[in-house]
């Protein structure tokens, strides 16, 4: 007997099934291989990125300006390269630029349109506000300071792939804010000194405590960022391990539902052919054989799945990376897909269907040649005799009974549901949620329109608005966070405890609930952090917990905050207020506004927003095909109730009803279940992330958004019933009747 | 006549590959007989069956059920006309396995336009007793009476039996027979049974055999007898 073409046969007659399990491996595969593909492109191009073009270990400022001469003595005392370097930030109508000498030893940068600079008269510009705004390069003119500059090239640069405007933002802004280099003649002719920082990269990692501690006790340091807190640095690889770890995810979750179906199909496959399985082993094939034989079926899928992947990943592999791209300035990593992962993600679905097809055969084969020529093997029939006695609708108790019988095929369904839902939902409650950080953010910030961040200490109070100090200080494994201090009377700061209470800033310290997520501590806890000038330790008592998800920082007092940071007691260099106050522009670092969060959140929807739908796409496909395959199975399996019904004059669409319907019971809950597991995933992803994002984001979901996903999936489910409604219609009475035994 | 069957043609496949399953067969019945229909296998016994019971459609020749010809009704007719007027029984029970015995003669009582009372039919099949059992619980001779008592609920006014005793043992054979006995007698229903066994015939008024698609002889059976007496 030639077993080995009955599998095309087997392909052939359960077309719906192969196609399903198929079609679902597919999709695992696709978004296994796109976000690995994402993810670890992204990471190799930051990689070679920032060595290329010598990217920092950190920045820093000082009080005394150190002299050329001394910046050489430490870089050979300490083994680091050093340079300072010179900026301004320049407010125009309508955008900010930060406007740049080039750099000669550190965060160079790379030319992506365009030529370098090689007249007065000519800038260069970060390339995504190029991209974003449509700057006709070599030919469009800006205005800075009233001079016009034509731009003759677009950039990348390491410490800028992530274009966060200040370092408190959350999100890019490419819209309104750019990177400018400017001739160093030109620069210091139009801007004068301007600012300046310090660049250093440490080539000696065991002498960068002595390096620092030397450069505060000479020239007292007034901020220090190391490239590990500086999000415009991390992110890039952040964001990759975190596409290589969803690729994962999806690698071993996806294939779950297929692996459910399999076994049933394999089952069925077997139940139906015992009679020949009997007969087979009583001519004497092994055991191996035959189990080699049935279980090959279960790896068709992953076969086909596999090949229909490779295309489907070579036609989305583009637009998906893009996708993955949209945070970042705008580069082009090379997206290449090792071969041993293409193999292994091939490899890994086909894998545990074999195995399950192996698992699966062995129980049935475990039974003896008799039972199995006698065709009595699964016809056990457990479990169904619920509501035998109850008075109750007869399509309810068939539908109850069906789905107790068919524990496999339940499953199949309500993971069908689930994945739909749980996927549809999360999708949403991701909007949902990066819009609450947009609408709460600056609630818990305080009452105060504006915040101005001053480059310079005050002493005393401002003529307008109220004072704040804030001195960034470090955990002592790195991590940064601000030290502030307020008023006692002061009303535009949000000082409300956990507790409900105001915070006595007089008599002690709090802690913000980002803060206290990140380090882990509670009310009562002490807190040991370091000066980032000169790493000398500090400790704390925290008095109570004040709900602020986005800002990482302890308040207590003006005073204080005053002694922590080692200054006077009347020193601020922050003003809050209600209204736009009359600063002098250049005495400002920055100005966080009321609607500045908002803003940020609604860009960086914008620019997800083509990931978020592809998601609810795959959800859909996802659920159809596993409802597809498995509903039509249940017609498959019922063809004979189904003639013999047809037979006895029952029209089509009420018999659809009866032996479909049962799987309407599992709707609600798939639904439920999979909402619930959107939001407790979105929540998990708040706590599991605080992090990565440094801020806390409010797991929400909206009522609308539940309302979408259940309609969605509803929709997706009753689309896949349509698809198997015509296999009724066509379920021959004659033909299922005449070789069809209970 | 009750039922007419004239110049009925069926042909499955062509050219040379072509069978004839019905070949010109005329066939008459009268209201409230039993029929018995015999032949040896593939002789179209299942095929003439099924059309009289509307369940496929004639390449030629017409059927005629209660002076209403069924040959020329369409898809949703047919169905409606299977709903009103013709039950079915099959050698293989086909009830369905999720439903209880009463259950499964509910579902089909729910579509009927005049159905008879389930527990009435449920007695009059004697398998009353079983009515909370599903239907792997039963003997195969108890399958086939619930088959009956589905088809029968629905109160048609024509039972078709398609080898209904093909799968069981001579004692429940005869005991299926006395309950289609007794369905002839107190609901005046006319039964048509298809078999290749002859002793069956014993509780026929009339007896037709057919061979090749042709009806080869038609008797009225003279001496009836009843189905307990049966030697099968
Ligand atoms: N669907 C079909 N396709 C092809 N041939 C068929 C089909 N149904 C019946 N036949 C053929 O028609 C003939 C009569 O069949 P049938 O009416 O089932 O005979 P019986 O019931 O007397 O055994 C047989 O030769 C059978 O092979
Ligand atoms: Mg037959």
């Amino acid at each position: 007997m030639k077993l080995n073409k009955r599998y095309l046969r087997n392909i052939k007659e359960n077309l719906p099934f192969y196609l399903s399990a198929s079609i679902l491996t597919a999709v695992g595969l696709v978004l296994f291989f796109l976000f690995y593909i994402a993810g670890t492109g992204i990471s190799a191009f930051g990689e070679k990125f920032f060595a290329e073009n010598k990217v920092e270990d950190a920045s820093f400022t000082t009080y005394i300006e150190i002299p050329d001469d001394k910046l050489a003595e430490l870089e050979n005392n300490y083994n680091a390269t050093l340079e300072k370097e010179r900026y301004v930030n320049q407010k125009e109508d309508g955008f900010t630029a930060r406007v740049f000498v080039p750099n000669g030893k550190i965060d160079l940068y790379e030319i992506k349109e365009g030529r370098s600079i090689e007249n007065a008269d000519e800038i260069l510009i970060s390339a995504g506000y190029a991209e974003e705004n449509g700057v006709a390069v070599g030919r469009e003119k800006m205005v800075l300071r009233g001079k016009e500059y034509t731009v003759v090239g677009t950039f990348l640069r390491p410490d800028y792939l992530y274009m966060l405007e200040n370092m408190t933002d959350d999100y890019k802004n490419v819209t309104t804010f750019f990177l400018a280099y400017m001739d160093e003649g030109e620069f210091t002719s139009v801007f004068g000194a301007g600012s300046y920082n310090y660049k250093v990269v440490y080539h000696d990692h065991n002498r960068i405590a002595d390096f620092r501690k030397a450069v505060n006790a000479d020239y007292y340091v007034s901020s220090y960022l190391s490239a590990d807190n500086n999000a415009r640095i991390t992110f890039v690889d952040g964001q990759a391990q975190m596409f290589i770890l969803a690729a994962w995810v999806m690698l071993v979750m996806l294939p779950f539902v297929t692996v459910a179906l399999i076994s049933i199909m394999i089952g069925r496959k077997i139940r139906s052919e015992q009679k020949v399985i009997g007969t087979l082993s009583a001519l004497g094939y092994t055991k191996k054989r035959l189990t080699l034989h049935y279980s090959l079926f279960a790896v068709i899928p992953g076969l086909i799945g596999g090949v229909l992947t490779s295309v489907l990943a070579l036609i989305l592999a583009k637009p998906f990376g893009s996708l993955g791209l949209a945070d970042y300035e705008p580069f082009a990593p090379e997206f290449t897909l090792p071969v041993w992962i293409a193999l292994a993600g091939v490899a890994v679905p086909t894998l545990i269907y074999w195995l399950c097809g192996i698992l699966k055969i062995g129980k049935l084969l475990k039974r003896d040649t008799v039972e199995l020529l006698g065709n009595k093997v699964g016809n056990d029939g457990k479990a169904k005799k619920i509501l035998a006695r109850k008075k109750a609708k007869v399509k309810v108790k068939m539908a109850v009974r069906s789905l107790a019988a068919n524990p496999g095929r339940s499953l199949v369904v309500f993971l069908g549901v689930f994945l739909g839902a749980v996927i549809v939902a999360f999708a949403f409650s991701f909007i949902d949620s990066v819009k609450a950080v947009g609408e709460q953010a600056h609630g818990e910030f305080g009452s105060f329109k504006y915040e101005y961040i001053l480059n310079t200490l005050e002493d005393g109070n401002p003529s307008d608005g109220e004072a704040v100090l804030v001195a960034p200080f470090e955990s002592k494994d790195g991590k940064r966070f601000s030290v502030m201090g307020v008023d006692g009377d002061n009303t535009l700061w949000n000082l409300t405890t956990q507790s409900g209470n105001r915070a006595d800033t007089e008599n002690g310290w709090y802690m913000s609930s980002l803060c206290a997520a990140i380090f882990g501590l509670e009310e009562g806890d002490e807190f040991t952090f370091v000066s980032i000038a000169s790493l000398e330790e500090k400790t704390v008592r925290i008095n109570g917990i004040i709900k602020n998800g986005y800002q990482n920082y302890i308040v207590s007092s003006r005073e204080n905050a005053a002694e922590i940071a080692g200054l006077a007691a009347t020193k601020y260099n922050a003003v809050l207020s209600d209204r736009e106050l009359a600063i002098d522009g250049s005495s400002v670092m920055e100005i966080i506004s009321d609607t500045t969060y908002e803003t940020q959140m609604d860009n960086m929807l914008r620019s997800m927003s083509g990931m978020v739908y592809a998601m609810m796409i795959i959800g859909g496909v996802v659920c159809v095909a596993a409802l597809y395959a498995v509903i039509n199975l249940m017609v498959s399996e019922n063809a004979s109730s189904i003639s013999m019904l047809k037979v006895l004059g029952m029209e089509d669409r009420r018999i659809n009803s009866m032996i479909i319907s049962a799987n309407h019971l599992l709707l609600i809950p798939g639904i439920a279940v999979g909402i619930l597991a959107a939001y407790g995933g979105m929540a998990w992803y708040s706590s599991a992330f605080v992090d990565v994002e440094n801020l806390i984001i409010p797991a929400t979901l909206k009522w609308s958004s539940v309302l979408i996903t259940i309609a969605a999936t509803s929709v997706c489910y009753f689309v896949s019933l349509l698809l198997v409604r015509r296999k009724v219609g066509k379920t021959d009475m004659v033909e299922s009747l005449k070789d069809n035994r209970e | 006549m009750f039922i007419e069957v004239n110049h009925a043609k069926k042909q499955y496949g062509k050219g040379e590959a072509a069978v004839f399953a019905l070949d010109d067969a005329n066939f008459s019945l009268e209201k409230g007989k039993i029929c018995v229909i015999l032949g040896p296998s593939g002789s179209g016994k299942s095929t003439l069956l099924n059309m009289i019971g509307g369940l496929d459609s004639l390449d030629g020749g017409e059927v005629v059920i209660d002076g209403r010809n069924i040959t020329k009704l369409n898809k949703k007719e047919l169905t409606a006309y299977r709903k009103q007027s013709v039950g079915f029984v099959f050698q293989f029970y086909n009830l369905i396995a999720d439903l209880t015995v009463e259950e499964n003669v509910q579902v089909v009582a729910e579509i009927a336009e005049t159905p008879l009372d389930t527990d009435e039919i449920l007695s009059a099949l004697d398998i009353e007793k079983y009515r909370y059992r599903f239907p792997k619980e039963l003997s195969g001779g108890q399958q086939q009476r619930v088959a009956i008592a589905r088809a029968m609920v629905k109160n048609p006014k024509l039972l078709l039996c398609d080898e209904l005793t093909g799968a069981l043992d001579t004692k429940s054979s005869r005991s299926v027979l006395t309950f289609i006995e007794k369905i002839n007698r107190e609901y005046g229903t006319t039964i048509l049974i298809i078999t290749h066994n002859e002793a069956i015939a014993g509780i026929a008024d009339q007896v037709v055999r057919i061979r090749d698609g042709r009806i080869a002889s038609k008797e009225e059976n003279a001496n009836k007898i009843s189905a307990k007496d049966l030697v099968l």
